[in-house]
């Protein structure tokens, strides 16, 4: 059982080489926006000080602050990449081995439908989100790497001011925890991805994405509420994770100034709510949704005669 | 013998069409079975249906289980070969080899890999870039190495050249087959697997029209080839097919003794393919 599902994932990397290529052709981009990004700024002079690692100037939390803010904007762009990948995978998985017969294969062979189709749903969920974050510690790492080497140049102390200075691991632990909470928080599409792929005859895009369109112009028009838009809405953009942070933790006031205050996070981690996270119902219903969809995709496959 | 498929009255239904209709027979162990009938005789879904791969009315029992049921289990006793073209395009020889390995408990790796050496496939080449030929080659090479109980072979040689179909017959005689592993086969090219078959059944709209052992053929079946006033008295012992050639009448008896028949003209056992339209285009005349 636990067999077949390692092997059946390894197929899955096999097959759609995009699960890791995509997020190593973003780091490979970001390493190099790194590099002339460091030129740009070395090109300044070290007086013009813009360079959020080479400030000196700055407190050990402010530091920790600015190269957490880098971290997350790099990591930011390969979550945006984790899901266009997610979405593309997932609406191929059920869809490709139709299209090109092989599925008579695979179904010639001692695996259930239920544990080909969970493999999919765990690469989706899990497998992907794994080798994003692998990707992602990879790409802090040269980034990091190369904004020392320009401090080193300069003359400073890379190893004092940038990797004695970072949360490094609290970041990271956040990051994971972050890709694989919002898998499970976005799950419903995934299940209802899945069970396209597995139905549809043509353009899984299409037909995904059509009903996300139409069902709110439909209600609108029929009922006058906006109840599927606004479900929608919440679900992609407010994930439950974080808790709260208000302005004066991080800047304190004094005299007419502004300054970084002494309560500044140390790190992601500390950004996280997880009881939040967990206690949300919507992330329970959302849960029993992609189940239900990914029930409908083995039931489909299992019963689905093509021929 | 044990019986290692068993279908009691095997009904399949496609909207109003029945594709499979009413059909009843036994496979015992070591036997290789032709399921003969034209395109949309109800073939594919019989065999779909034997490999679990469809649901069906009536009873139906392979290696003592429920194929749609229980199709993982099923699957660790019988191989399937669906026609050259199943196996993944984009997969290497190499990861499929692992891919079997880990799935399949009766895979045996160094029986594959023997096998495949006979042949040009590198294990690092990816399917698509195989020929159709070679294809069939590795499918048929990793079947072999699976060590089934019953192998079902749908069309398995459609499209290849004359060489290749010759030699995956004589491939999977001499590597697959023996008295324990039961093989069964459909094809349009009776004539090559004719002299394979130790048993035959004809399919026609959904409906079987013979099952017989090859064995009883010659006893069940006499075809006489004649002409003029014996054709005349031949008919009178009603064949059930008559067909013209080279100026000759050939005609086509059922349980008529050869004895009866002594005397009107040559006597021979019908081929199948001649058998199949005898059955078919008689039956409908």
């Amino acid at each position: 059982m636990i067999g077949n599902q390692v092997a059946l994932i390894k197929r899955e990397l096999w097959e759609h080489r995009a699960i890791y290529v995509t997020p190593l052709v973003i780091a490979l981009i970001v390493s190099i926006m790194a590099i002339t990004g460091q030129a740009v700024v070395s090109a300044f002079d070290q007086a013009v000080d813009i360079a959020i690692l080479g400030a000196t100037n700055l407190g050990a939390a402010e530091r920790a602050a600015a190269i957490t803010v880098l971290m997350t904007g790099v990591s930011s762009l390969l979550v945006m990449g984790m899901w266009v990948l997610t979405v593309f995978y997932s609406l191929d998985a059920l869809y490709a081995e139709r299209k090109d017969r092989s599925i008579l294969f695979w179904r010639s062979l001692p695996c259930t439908d239920s544990e080909t189709v969970n493999s999919k749903l765990l690469t989706a969920a899990i497998v992907i989100p794994l080798i994003t974050f692998a990707v992602i510690v990879l790409t802090h790492l040269v980034v990091l790497a190369l904004a020392s080497i320009w401090l080193g140049i300069q003359g400073a102390n890379a190893w004092h001011l940038i990797w004695r200075a970072a949360p490094l691991t609290s970041n990271w632990t956040a990051t994971l925890v972050f890709l694989l909470a919002l898998q499970l928080w976005l799950s419903p599409f995934i299940g209802w991805f899945l069970f396209v792929s597995a139905f549809t005859r043509r353009s899984p895009l299409l037909v995904a994405f059509l009903p996300i369109v139409i069902l709110p112009m439909l209600e609108k028009s029929l009922i006058g509420t906006s109840l599927f838009l606004d479900a929608f809405f919440v679900r992609t953009a407010s994930l439950p994770l974080f808790r709260g942070l208000t302005t004066g933790e991080i800047f304190t006031y004094q005299g007419d100034e502004w300054s970084f205050g002494d309560q500044v996070p140390s790190g992601l981690l500390s950004l996280l709510d997880l009881p939040r996270f967990f206690g949300s119902p919507s992330l329970w219903l959302g849960l029993i949704v992609c189940g239900l969809l990914t029930t409908a995709a083995i039931y489909v496959r299992r019963y689905r005669d093509d021929s | 013998m044990t019986s290692l498929v068993s279908a009691r009255n095997v009904s399949k239904s496609f909207g109003s069409v029945r594709a499979v209709d009413d059909v009843s027979f036994d496979i015992d162990k070591g036997k290789i079975m032709g399921l003969i009938g034209p395109n949309g005789a109800g073939k594919t879904t019989l065999l779909k249906a034997v490999l679990g791969l469809t649901d069906c009315e009536g009873t139906l029992s392979v290696l003592g289980l429920d194929p749609f049921r229980r199709r993982k289990e099923l699957m660790q006793n019988v191989c399937f070969i669906a026609d050259v073209a199943v196996l993944p395009r984009w997969i290497r020889v190499n990861q499929l080899l692992d891919f079997v390995e880990s799935v399949h408990p009766r895979f045996s790796r160094a029986r594959a890999t023997e096998l495949l050496a006979r042949t040009k496939i590198v294990p690092q080449a990816r399917i698509r870039e195989l020929s159709k030929g070679m294809v069939t080659q590795l499918h048929l090479s990793i079947i072999t190495a699976v060590d089934a109980k019953l192998l079902v072979l749908d069309e398995p040689t459609i499209g290849l050249d004359i060489i290749f179909r010759k030699e995956f017959y004589g491939n999977l005689l001499n590597d697959y087959f023996d008295k324990e592993r039961t093989i069964l086969i459909t094809t349009h090219q009776v004539e090559e697997i004719e002299n394979l078959l130790t048993d035959v059944m004809f399919i026609n709209d959904g409906r079987l029209v013979l099952h017989a052992s090859m064995d009883a053929l010659p006893e069940r079946y006499v075809e006489l080839m004649t002409s003029g006033e014996n054709a005349e008295r031949a008919r009178q012992l009603n064949p059930i097919f008559e067909r013209d050639v080279f100026g000759k009448k050939v005609l086509t008896f059922e349980g008529v003794g050869r004895d009866q028949l002594h005397g009107l003209g040559e006597l021979r056992t019908p081929g199948i393919a001649d058998l199949f339209v005898a059955k078919v285009k008689g039956a409908a005349a």
